[in-house]
């Protein structure tokens, strides 16, 4: 299935020179603990931690609208701290959903309106189901579909899971295209 | 002084820490007690707007990202997070429900009815249950201890009004 084209309005996002489209409107919080690896979009009204713990996104991820990264902590006997924060390849990361977890493989779907409590791991190529929720320090494993809250096991994935990602995250990438006039050069 | 500020009457007490990028619009107060070790965090990006009555933020309380506070007549919120639709607080609160202190509203529950909630009560899951929990949960004094310091290096912050007192460091 071809995906439609997704405009977006040239002036309000930044392209970078490894090919990250960062909307002007997201909210990048200490943006020098903030690594972005490549080919990822961050969309408009995210809201990304950096200013408590380093946060690595890898290549070709979609962060959609409102959507929210930020590092967990654990408290210990004498003080918290805060975890730097993981997320792998190809991850897509649906609208409204806040993102706590200490680590997010590669492939992962993350659906709409999502809660992923503090702590929790998300392996390689695993789903998360529109409106979950999952309990702090969760660990979903690879192939699995979680779902309903608190979020428990429901199903399981094909093995082609991580060519399906694949071309899910490069084919958006592709389509996200922007219109009207902008600083950048348009390939 | 912020937009937000000149345009309403937002008092922050002292030694609160509340971002910049935060949205405030009414009559809102934020206290801050040094001397009891209390105190208030707003992150960035909270929204709090009082429409029908002031809001009182009292103390320990973290608000975070996305937080969005409309008024019920002058609320008050004690020793609680509201985490982003996360742990604490948050889900929905609606208009008249009094959140007391202890209690646990969970990610994506929401609590519309008329009442005081009962100390140390927790609504939990898709259906919403309830249960009265045995313990208070454990203070977060640490964890605001811990953004009291680092949110200072990241973020410009509200100032409280001049005039009022600074606290001694």
């Amino acid at each position: 299935m071809e995906l439609q084209d997704e405009f977006y309005n040239n002036p309000e996002y930044i392209e970078t020179a490894s090919g990250n489209k960062v909307s002007r409107q997201s909210v990048l919080c200490g943006s020098q603990n903030i690594v972005i690896n490549g080919k990822t979009i961050i969309m408009t009204d995210c809201v990304i931690r950096g200013d408590l713990a380093n946060v690595r996104i890898g290549r070709h991820c979609v962060i959609s609208k409102r959507a929210v990264i930020r590092p967990p902590f654990k408290k210990f006997s004498k003080g918290v701290a805060f975890f730097p924060l993981h997320i792998g390849d190809h991850v897509f990361v649906e609208e409204d959903s806040i993102v706590n977890a200490a680590q997010v493989g590669s492939f992962v779907h993350i659906g709409k309106n999502c809660v992923i409590g503090r702590r929790c791991v998300l392996k390689d190529c695993c789903a998360i189901a529109d409106n979950t929720v999952l309990p702090p320090e969760t660990v979903v494993p690879p192939f699995t579909v979680f779902s309903g809250s608190p979020g428990s096991f429901t199903s399981e994935l094909p093995e082609c899971t991580q060519d399906m990602m694949i071309d899910v995250t490069m084919n958006y990438y592709q389509h996200f295209k922007p219109i009207g006039k902008g600083k950048e050069r348009h390939k | 002084m912020s937009k937000a500020e000149s345009r309403s009457s937002v008092k922050i007490t002292p030694g609160a820490v509340v971002c910049d990028e935060c949205e405030l619009v009414g009559d809102i107060t934020i206290e801050y007690y040094w001397f009891t070790g209390a105190r208030t965090v707003i992150h960035p990006k909270a929204r709090i707007v009082a429409e029908d009555g002031p809001i009182i933020i009292g103390e320990n309380n973290i608000i975070e990202e996305l937080e969005d506070i409309k008024t019920r007549k002058a609320s008050r919120y004690d020793n609680c997070t509201l985490f982003t639709r996360g742990v604490h607080s948050d889900g929905k609160v609606g208009r008249n429900v009094e959140l007391t202190s202890g209690c646990i509203v969970g990610a994506m529950c929401s609590v519309t009815s008329n009442e005081a909630l009962t100390e140390n009560s927790i609504i939990y899951g898709s259906e919403c249950d309830r249960r009265i929990q045995r313990e208070r949960p454990p203070a977060q004094g640490l964890q605001i201890d811990f953004l009291t310091k680092i949110l200072p290096n990241y973020h410009y912050l509200k100032k409280p009004k001049a005039g009022t007192p600074q606290r001694a460091t």
